[in-house]
């Protein structure tokens, strides 16, 4: 640990490198004593180096948007912040790749790729703050996952800065190679606990010449209903790029309607996505309302649905929890129905989508602390039941100590241990962060 | 039936023996293991200890801690069709062959999955499922009797992988027995994004050297609605490369967009499957499209156009799925033909940034006249995954030598431009001090450090994937010495 007086001593170790010291207690914790921004790889190595030798802990920062994403240490000897390693090292948009550095945010990068009509094909919350870096540490993704895969479907390198300062790359620049172990896939989704991520490299996608997004709210239908017609969209020939089923709460809020709703969403040619909107029509069961957005009411859709959750880096003093549920596709209606049950019984809103062609769910919760905390243990304990687990995205720093973020451990923690042990031999980086205390 | 006895006073193969069902399920004659001594990769031979053949989980599990506790090293092995050597027993292995293991155990077409066993045969699953309107996308060229087992360990791609991804985007689940005989399952019930760091991602493509993978969950797709087979002839390599960034460029993402060159062409048109391609061209080129049939059309006439652009000679869509099928088989028995035209041929697998393709076209084509070997080129262009395939024959003295230096020097071309050294068929033995090609020292011990934490007496296939320090000299010498 840093010992008060030795700031003195990191300032002359890091002339040059812009150090804040401010208030280190935030609601969320993940804090550092002090906040040290570097602005080049060199820097990140030297800082990473200095930590190690001299065994002070680093939690890492980018936009700040996963703070309340796993930690149990308030307050780390050093915070590393990224937010001032940005910009594009390389784009080369007749290869449809791209390098980046971890700390630039999301939309900037899509900004940059919108005028070659490319885009990175991940769909992340809050993606003006996010840095890419975060979003691939945290593995964050959205419902066009479904389409699209996730981080580790389109992330073809890594250069990672180990905790000895050492500089490690994985994969590469092209979109396909099985030279060696894909060490991508063990730094993607490990929250920082291996490696400060320093440049990524993505293959891209076209952007669609055209998309569309079909709500269709079922009113009062009992949720085999909704499962039903689910299988059917599922079977047919559609090519849906997100099949999401949303609760009542969040459709209110969304849509301004409180049912149950699909979320069906297209993007091919005009001609193709008018032709599946058109077979979705005549699949659904009468009653239900389906709203068509297509284009620009599209966009400015997903730019609402990406803000939906918590806040967390603008408002943090609300107690909420937003959940990441993983179950079998289908069994997400099962889940989202019995979610409806505990938000009444525990007396906390909830709000929820999940995808029926991934298992994937989100569901912020909000209330009261205690009532906000039985409602994840039963969450979780139908997502067990299901098959599943259920993960904590967000939850201020005092609620987490007392919720088990990542939930119980399975039969691979000593593997997950052994590979930590090796990369990180004194724990230095984002330590207890992760699964089982990593 | 003469009852099968084990003729052998060696205690381990008795062990072995007990431990499967008997003398019927391990081969230990020299007679018997010769078949085993290499798989696709045929320049490097070695006999195993013994072959045994168990047939559930448990049985792997105990043949494992066997052969741990006794210090014996171990491998696994499906139909034996890997051209990189990850199969062959170089240090006399026991061989642990998953054909046994060959079940479909469960089909969930509502959640799109299947479980199967590591020895069953990659297109079997699309052939069990293919009358529900569904299929199992990677496609490796030898999915007709390579297993899905193997797909795992080398991470296999095929023609389809430039728009549905490799085995890696494919799989849900594993179950593995550790090199200690432990038996754990990652990614349970197929759930995605299991909480821990990703051991699916870094256990597929491991070429075995992780642990044996003993059920597999695979994701399965719905067929496309429609599909549509272009095909353009050029008089010029470098039309044919420019209309393949022309095609991405143009915002289509193919299902598959297939390559092959002048030597390629001559060969697969001497070989079973003729079509009848020009032998006066440079370059052909097979562009797949598929998806909503309302939206194929479009897409179709758009790829014709960026064609003509770039001065095809003939540019035309199947007539009929007939067609669409004999244009396939006779790309998909691409390399096989080139026994059509030489006596031998090594296989190479570089992969490029698709905007050097004419570059390391051209270096490829002087690395043939430096070696005097013909060098044919069939490529995946879409994803930039190039098979320069060294034509030779192995009963000229030094020619061994010679193919395999320019197989190497295309590789080096490959890494040179920002490439790769494998895209799809893996680094076994065949590859390993080509991994400096692309890799630092401490890049390579980065992960040998991961294979330490699963395999940390290295008896599971061992002296695989990475250079071993300082060897380099001596495996130049071993491979001398083999012609």
């Amino acid at each position: 640990m840093i010992i008060d007086g030795s700031l003195s001593d990191l300032k002359a170790v890091f002339k040059g490198i812009k150090l804040i010291e401010e208030d280190p207690h935030h609601p969320l914790g993940n804090s550092g004593r002090v906040t040290i921004l570097p602005k080049t790889e060199q820097e990140i190595s030297s800082i990473l180096e200095y930590a190690n030798t001299h065994k002070h802990t680093v939690i890492i920062a980018g936009g700040g948007t996963k703070r309340g994403f796993g930690g149990l240490l308030e307050i780390a000897d050093i915070q590393l912040s990224l937010a001032q390693y940005t910009g594009i090292v390389e784009h080369d948009p007749g290869d449809m790749t791209l390098t980046i550095k971890s700390g630039t945010p999301f939309q900037v990068i899509q900004n940059h790729l919108a005028p070659y009509n490319q885009k990175i094909p991940l769909d992340p919350f809050f993606p003006e703050a996010a840095t890419i870096g975060g979003i691939i540490s945290a593995n964050d993704s959205g419902p066009k996952r479904l389409g699209y895969g996730a981080a580790r479907d389109n992330v073809i390198g890594l250069r990672m800065v180990y905790p000895d300062g050492s500089l490690i790359r994985s994969g590469g620049k092209v979109v396909k190679n099985v030279a060696g172990y894909d060490m991508n896939k063990l730094f993607i989704g490990a929250m920082g606990t291996l490696g400060v991520i320093s440049e990524v490299t993505l293959k891209l996608r076209p952007i669609a010449k055209y998309e569309s997004i079909l709500l269709i709210s079922f009113p009062n239908s009992s949720l085999e209903v909704i499962s039903a017609s689910a299988v059917k969209v599922l079977d047919s020939l559609v090519e849906p790029i997100s099949l999401e089923i949303i609760t009542p709460a969040l459709a209110g809020k969304l849509t301004n309607t409180n049912q149950y709703t699909l979320l069906i969403s297209f993007e091919d040619v005009k001609s193709s996505v008018h032709y599946q909107e058109d077979v979705i029509r005549h699949m659904m069961p009468e009653k239900t309302t389906i709203k068509s957005l297509s284009e620009h009411e599209a966009n400015s859709f997903w730019n609402t649905f990406y803000h939906h959750q918590p806040h967390v880096y603008t408002n943090v003093s609300a107690t909420e929890a937003v959940l990441k549920i993983g179950v079998i596709n289908l069994d997400v209606i099962k889940l989202l129905q019995e979610a409806e049950l505990i938000g009444d019984s525990c007396h906390v809103s909830i709000e929820a989508h999940g995808g029926l062609g991934t298992g994937i769910c989100q569901m912020a919760i909000k209330g009261a602390s205690a009532d906000v905390l039985s409602a994840i243990r039963l969450v979780r304990e139908t997502a067990v039941q299901l098959g599943g687990y259920a993960i904590i995205k967000h939850l201020p720093f005092s609620l987490r100590k007392e919720a088990n973020v990542w939930g119980n451990k399975t039969a691979s923690q000593f593997l997950f241990e052994g590979i930590k042990q090796k990369i990180d031999q004194n724990g230095i980086l984002n330590p207890n962060r992760f699964v089982g205390g990593i | 039936m003469a009852v099968l006895k084990i003729n052998t006073t060696d205690k381990h193969i008795i062990n072995l023996a007990n431990i499967v069902d008997g003398p019927r399920t391990i081969l230990y004659k020299k007679a018997d293991l010769l078949a085993y001594d290499c798989d696709g990769f045929t320049i490097h031979k070695h006999l195993p200890k013994a072959v045994v053949f168990p047939k559930s989980t448990e049985e792997v599990s105990k043949l494992v801690k066997y052969c741990s506790d006794n210090g014996l090293p171990f491998l696994a092995r499906g139909a034996g069709t890997g051209l990189s050597g990850g199969a062959i027993p170089i240090n006399g292995e026991v061989i642990i062959s998953m054909v046994r293991m060959k079940k479909l155990i469960s089909i969930d077409l509502a959640n799109r999955r299947a479980v199967v066993e590591p020895g069953f045969v990659n297109l079997k699953l699309t052939n069990s499922i293919s009358d529900k309107g569904y299929y199992y996308a990677p496609d490796p060229s030898s999915q007709y009797c390579c297993t899905i087992g193997g797909n795992v360990a080398e991470n296999a791609g095929g023609a389809h992988c430039l728009k549905y991804g490799v085995t890696t985007n494919h799989i849900l689940g594993l179950e593995v027995v550790l090199p200690n005989g432990e038996i754990v399952e990652i990614g349970r019930n197929g759930v995605l994004d299991e909480p821990g760091y990703d051991l699916l991602g870094l256990i597929t493509g491991s070429e075995g050297t992780l642990g044996i993978v003993t059920k597999i969950t695979v994701r399965i797709l719905k067929n496309p609605e429609g599909k549509q087979t272009v095909l353009a002839y050029f008089d010029k390599v470098e039309d044919g490369s420019q209309a393949v960034s022309d095609i991405i460029s143009a915002g289509i993402v193919p299902a598959a967009l297939e390559m092959m060159d002048k030597i390629a062409i001559e060969a697969v048109e001497a070989a079973a499957f003729p079509v009848g391609h020009p032998k006066d061209i440079e370059a052909v080129l097979l562009i797949e499209v598929d998806g909503i049939a309302a939206g194929i059309e479009e897409q179709v006439n758009q790829i014709l156009e960026v064609c003509r652009k770039r001065n095809v000679r003939e540019v035309r869509a199947a007539k009929d799925e007939a067609e669409r099928e004999r244009w396939w088989a006779n790309r998909k028995t691409g390399f096989g033909a080139m026994g059509a035209i030489s006596p031998d041929y090594l296989v190479q697998d570089g992969v490029i940034p698709r905007s050097k393709l004419p570059e390391v076209l051209s270096k490829i084509s002087q690395i043939s006249k430096v070696s005097g070997l013909r060098i044919a080129n069939i490529f995946h262009a879409g994803d930039g995954n190039l098979h320069p395939l060294v034509l030779f024959d192995a009963r000229k003295p030094g020619e061994i030598d010679k193919a395999l230096e320019a197989g190497s020097a295309c590789l080096k071309a490959c890494a040179d431009v920002g490439g790769t050294i494998t895209g799809e068929h893996g680094v076994g033995i065949e590859k390993r001090e080509e991994m400096r090609f692309v890799f630092k020292d401490e890049e390579i011990r980065a992960q040998t450090n991961i294979r330490e934490v699963f395999n940390p007496n290295n008896l599971l296939n061992a002296g695989k994937l990475f250079p071993t320090p300082g060897r380099c000299v001596e495996i130049k010498k071993e491979l001398k010495s083999l012609s």
